[in-house]
């Protein structure tokens, strides 16, 4: 569903007024780059134009004068306009580029600014792929439009103006036979355009088809080959090449096919030019030179023309490219600061949930109507089925969501009056499937707290078990983990993402079993490692095993969004509910995983 | 433009060759006539724009100098446009040749890979990583194609545009044209150098671009620790720090760009100056005439500027020569012969009698073979279990029977035939696979089920097969029942679904030989008995091999090998096996084990 709807707002396109002026708003803290380079883009064409007239003019006084002297003067001329020009050329590229890379930058700079305000909640509905996007080609697309887009519109403007000018200066008669040819020109430029366009989108559609099927293919070669589907699927693949051949064929002939059509539209036009030219020369009215520049002024016109058509095209793409980012910056957090958030100083005190409903979608109650009451330093285990709203409920805990009904309140006051810093920098979190960032066993650490010295974090890790096997790694403390921490078994990584939790001295934890099994040894470390962070702080626990069940406080059967029993270990087990039924499956598990002579052989091994 | 099927088939092994540009040649083959067509109507076409030039150099001193009407003056505008029509047809036709050249080799080379790949061995896919090998058969054989379609057709074109203008000129006067060109391989040389260390400064700035975008993807997927530990400051630091570094790389590839364009500019203008002086003082002498200058004026334009580019086109070519090797890289591995094989016994003829003799294999890259002195018979129609631990080596032995891999020692026999002589392709249309966790493909219920039965199955047939496997339940509670789309654009399906689908998918089949991998358990204990039922199914009178890790799937079975580092160290029925000192009997007094103790600690809380 979500899915659909990201897809479709792909192709929202056109022009909008307000988001135009929005994005060449991205401009104003550069404007001197922007001024710099539409004025030298707008000197350039100007020379540009003015190598013709010379041209003209070395032709008409100098060599049809049989003018030594002004020839020489004439070129010399020439060859000190070709150095301004460098000049110039060198300044807009220079200016044009720099203002693009400026545009670049800030763009990534308030997205991403503004995506570490926006709440959990923005992050659950919207795929990361979708945001990945805007970050990455949208703003390079929105940085093209007011960099290069701007560049091409201004210099295709002022050189067919500046042409067209000239050439009703030289001559305008002659001027009149170039003026039909150009609406022709803008008809044909924009149609092949529109169609070459189609095509390209085709072969690139096809080609993420190919990419597709190439890797399913190879992913999957073991059931290719044990279900004999070689040739079949040969066949198959087959058809999307030619449809590729198809496309990629119809793109490169109808290319092919547009460059000739602007130049025999542009042929006519010589044509003509040459057709009068002949005739008024019997009354004497054209000079050589005047032919020559009314030549060079044509193609000089001609190609800013057929140019413009890709130019809109591509401004269409980057204008919705912008509305898309535009929609990522102007969405508003969900969970933010009151107008009079304060930081208590303090998180300690007891936690109450007082009547509590919440619902991502509405009227889809996760949690309904709860109240409980946690006791400073308490620690809580959450169990029961996979949807049942554990996860939300420590969510809600944390403050990523707040109730939609009811309150929570810790220390006895509303926690929607404290500043959001206040909470989550109090709160100690572990994950599931812990996150580690790329960088060294270090650094993932020092996360939990920045200005940590190296001696602290060693005796977090010592305190969490991590210290042993952290020794044991190549470099040390300062071994990389890879890209998601790929370099670390799961174990490993619970390890550090508990000893970066230890580091935060947090006042509230909460953590998030992981269901995955690891092996003995790390599993009694994780275990200790949870144990000291519980000590005296109020804990959350959704608790997978039973060593950590049986060490709560309290146990709550959350099923339904609601607590269907809750009680310590032994009140519940006489209960034989579904708390009776969880633990048994659970103890049978365990022993199974805990006594399998083949896992001990593996161990033995490593 | 139809493509002839011989063309289609050709074999690219062929295109392997030491010389790069032999190899490119070959992989033209069937295209090489139009390749040479390209080539010799783009010469045309640039022979008729030099005509348009001395035509031009004809009219002026015919008509405007002289004063003369060989023609009637509507002629010469005509010549003009006819000059542009042939030269625009011809162009197109080029393009259109050149295109067809290019995406048709492409098209046979992606069918090739694609064909080429699933064929490969099994040991080929497990020791090559799926990204790179996409990689090579999406983005580098696109590179080939721009070398056909771009580089190797536009350096023709610049060559052959230089050839015929400089001859041109060289026939209005040898000096003037050798004077042209003075500066030609100063161009070259210098656009040469600058473009090799733009795609260098391209590529350093691509690779901060991956560090960008993993910074960004990291905090994305990170968003909850990000939050829980208040670290928003630091992270809009690091994404600063990155987004910094990739402005300032972008500033240093643009740099070369703002120094190269204006330098090569003087360079160019300055040799246009040269022509100009030596021309306009020819014309004044009365060495040439000033239509000639005039027509001079136009034909150095093609010279010199199009130079510029072949530094460029020569640089991307040689990647695009990159690209054609690791391309070829795949192409020379050696496919896995699906039909070589001497004993071809009719479809439903194999009893499906296994004995292994002694058997033993290690991999091509190993040293240690992974199993060792394996013996057993197996009738037709039982079933053996492989229990052990991962890495014992029943993954590699099951595998030996579809011929994934060859055994290195002692011998396997199907009937009493040794397998090697059967071909692969008929040994694995009498064999089903079914995984604990089985692939299945981005396509819809049905054609998953149907994928690898080789004919059109009636709707019916498919139900009842998914009945048979318990999963048409399932299938039928979708909107669009068995035309659901699986994967990422369509459901996601269950593990235990999966199998089952994979289950139904066999019973179509309907092998001889049965390969069931139970290894790993993680289904809910509902699903486990549907599934089991369902499998029980699918062995009936079917030889089965079943990879086991749970004495639970293997009870049943008529013979158990209990394997350990590539050994049998056990062997025998359930019952037999019980009865003696070892692993089995270890797994199997767990189970009693665990519920005695389960039933103590119930009994400790009361």
């Amino acid at each position: 569903m979500s899915i659909n709807y990201f897809e479709e707002e792909e192709f929202k396109t056109g022009f909008n007024g307000g988001t135009l002026k929005r994005i060449f708003a991205l401009l104003k803290p550069h404007r001197m780059f922007a001024a710099a380079f539409l004025g030298m883009i707008l000197m350039s064409s100007l020379v540009d134009a003015g190598f013709t007239y010379l041209s003209k003019l070395i032709i008409d006084e100098g060599i049809v004068a049989k003018n030594l002297d002004r020839l020489y003067e004439l070129v010399t001329l020439y060859g000190g306009m070709i150095v301004v020009q460098a000049i110039f050329v060198f300044g807009f590229i220079y200016a044009v580029g720099i203002l693009g890379e400026k545009v670049r930058y800030d763009l990534r700079k308030r997205m991403f600014n503004h995506l570490q305000d926006l709440s959990l909640s923005y992050y659950s509905r919207t795929p990361v792929g979708w945001i990945m996007a805007r970050v990455t080609s949208d703003s390079d697309r929105v940085s093209d439009l007011v960099t290069w887009g701007l560049l091409d519109i201004t210099w295709s403007t002022t050189n067919i103006i500046i042409a067209l000018a000239l050439m009703f200066w030289l001559d305008w008669q002659l001027a009149l036979i170039v003026l039909i040819s150009v609406p022709v020109l803008i008809v044909v430029a924009v149609e092949f355009r529109k169609r070459i366009l189609e095509q390209y989108r085709n072969v690139r559609k096809i080609n993420s088809k190919i990419t597709g099927t190439y890797n399913e293919n190879i992913t999957g070669v073991r059931v290719v080959k044990a279900l004999g589907r070689e040739d079949a699927n040969a066949e198959e693949f087959a058809v999307l090449t030619k449809d590729m051949y198809k496309a990629g064929y119809r793109a490169a002939w109808l290319s092919a096919l547009f460059l000739p059509s602007v130049q025999l539209i542009t042929a006519f036009a010589v044509g003509g030019i040459v057709y009068f030219t002949g005739i008024k020369a019997e009354i004497g009215g054209v000079s050589i030179g005047t032919l020559q520049a009314f030549l060079g002024y044509v193609t000089f016109m001609m190609w800013p023309i057929q140019d413009m058509a890709r130019v809109f095209a591509e401004m269409q793409h980057a204008v919705a490219s912008a509305e898309r980012i535009f929609s990522l910056t102007d969405s508003v957090p969900e969970v933010a600061n009151r107008p009079e958030a304060y930081d208590p100083g303090s998180m300690q005190g007891d936690i109450e949930f007082d009547h509590v409903t919440f619902y991502y979608e509405d009227n889809i109650p996760v949690i309904k109507d709860l109240s409980l009451h946690v006791k400073r330093g308490e620690t809580i285990a959450l169990v029961g089925p996979t949807g049942g709203g554990k996860s939300t409920l420590v969510n809600l805990v944390c403050r990523f969501y707040e109730p939609k009904e009811g309150q929570i309140r810790i220390g006895g006051v509303d926690y929607t009056k404290y500043s959001l810093h206040a909470i989550h920098s109090r709160i100690g979190i572990v994950l599931q499937t812990p996150h580690l960032f790329s960088g060294s066993i270090r650094d993932n650490i020092r996360y939990g707290r920045l200005n940590a010295t190296d001696e602290e974090i060693e005796e977090a890790a010592k305190l969490a078990g991590a210290h042993d096997f952290i020794l044991k790694q190549e470099k040390g403390y300062d071994s990389p983990v890879g890209e998601g921490g790929n370099n670390l078994s799961v174990g490993q990584k619970q390890l550090i993402s508990l000893t970066r939790a230890i580091l935060a001295k947090p006042e509230i934890f909460v953590m998030d079993e992981a269901t995955s099994s690891v092996d003995t040894l790390t599993e009694a470390l994780i275990q200790r490692g949870m144990e000291s962070l519980q000590k005296g702080r109020t804990s959350f626990v959704i608790a997978h095993r039973l060593s950590t069940i049986r060490r709560a406080d309290r146990i709550l059967v959350i099923e339904d969004g609601q607590i269907a029993e809750m009680g310590t270990h032994s009140e519940l087990l006489r209960l034989k509910g579904k708390y009776y039924h969880l633990y048994t499956r659970q103890f049978r598990h365990e022993m199974e995983v805990a006594f399998d002579p083949f896992l001990e052989t593996v161990k033995a091994e490593n | 433009m139809s493509v002839s099927v011989s063309v289609l088939n050709y074999d690219l092994k062929n295109a392997v060759s030491k010389n790069r540009l032999v190899g490119l040649w070959r992989m033209m083959s069937g295209y090489r006539w139009h390749y040479l067509g390209a080539t010799i109507a783009l010469g045309i076409s640039a022979f008729s724009q030099t005509a348009t030039a001395l035509l031009l150099n004809f009219f002026i001193d015919t008509y405007l100098t002289a004063g003369e009407r060989p023609y009637p003056l509507y002629f010469v505008g005509l010549g003009f446009i006819g000059l542009a029509l042939i030269q625009g047809m011809l162009s197109f036709t080029s393009g259109r040749l050149s295109a067809q050249t290019a995406e048709g080799s492409t098209r046979r080379l992606r069918n090739y890979l694609f064909d080429h790949i699933q064929h490969l061995p099994y040991s080929y896919h497990r020791k090559t990583q799926t990204g790179e090998l996409i990689q090579r058969c999406t983005s580098d054989v696109d590179a080939v194609r721009r070398f056909f379609a771009d580089q190797a057709i536009g350096v023709g074109r610049i060559v052959l545009l230089f050839v015929i203008n400089f001859t041109a000129i060289a026939l209005i006067n040898l000096k003037l044209a050798l004077l042209s060109i003075i500066a030609v391989p100063i161009i070259v040389i210098t656009s040469a150098i600058f473009f090799r260390r733009v795609s260098k400064a391209y590529e350093s700035f691509q690779e901060q671009d991956a560090i960008l975008t993993t910074t960004l993807q990291e905090n994305l997927t990170g968003v909850r620790v990000v939050k829980a530990f208040a670290r928003q400051e630091h992270e809009i630091n690091k994404f600063d720090r990155d987004n910094k570094e990739k402005y300032t790389r972008g500033r240093r590839l643009l740099l070369m760009h703002t120094f190269f364009w204006p330098i090569s500019d003087i360079i160019c203008g300055l040799q246009m100056i040269v022509g100009y002086i030596i021309g306009a003082t020819m014309t004044i002498n009365g060495t040439i005439t000033l239509g000639n200058y005039v027509a001079y004026l136009g034909l150095i334009t093609w010279i010199i500027w199009p130079m510029r580019n072949l530094g460029r086109l020569i640089v991307q070519g040689s990647t695009g020569m990159v690209s054609f090797n690791r391309v070829m890289d795949i192409i020379k591995e050696v496919r896995e012969p699906l039909d070589e094989g001497d004993y071809l016994p009719k479809e439903d003829s194999v009893k499906g009698e296994v004995i292994f003799k002694d058997v033993s294999f290690k991999y091509e890259d190993g040293n240690e073979p992974v199993v060792k002195g394996i013996n057993f018979t197996c009738l037709p129609g039982q079933s053996v279990s492989l229990l052990g631990s991962t890495g014992s080596g029943k993954t590699s032995l099951v595998n030996l029977l579809p011929r994934f891999f060859e055994y290195s020692g002692g011998l396997i026999t199907l009937d009493g035939i040794d397998l090697k002589r059967y071909p692969r392709r008929f040994l694995r249309s009498q064999m089903g696979i079914v995984e604990q966790e089985p692939f299945l493909f981005s396509r819809t219920i049905r054609e998953n089920i149907t994928y690898g039965v080789g004919r059109d199955v009636p709707l019916e047939e498919v139900e009842a097969a998914a009945r048979a496997a318990a999963i048409h339940d399932v299938i039928s509670s979708f909107p669009q029942g068995y035309d659901t789309l699986v994967g990422e654009k369509g459901v996601t399906l269950s593990g235990g679904q999966k199998q089952r689908v994979a289950i139904a998918r066999t019973l179509l089949k309907n092998p001889r030989i049965l390969i069931l991998d139970d290894s790993t358990s993680s289904v809910d204990t509902e699903t486990e008995a549907e599934i089991r039922e369902a499998l029980q199914g699918l062995m009936k009178d079917r030889t089965t091999f079943i990879i086991a890790h749970r004495i639970q799937s293997v009870m049943d079975s008529d013979l158990i090998l209990v394997l350990d580092k590539g050994l049998v160290v056990q062997c025998g029925r359930h019952e037999e096996l019980v009865a003696q000192e070892g692993i089995y009997k270890q797994i199997f007094d767990i189970q009693t084990r665990i519920e005695t103790e389960l039933e103590k600690e119930i009994a400790n809380v009361d």
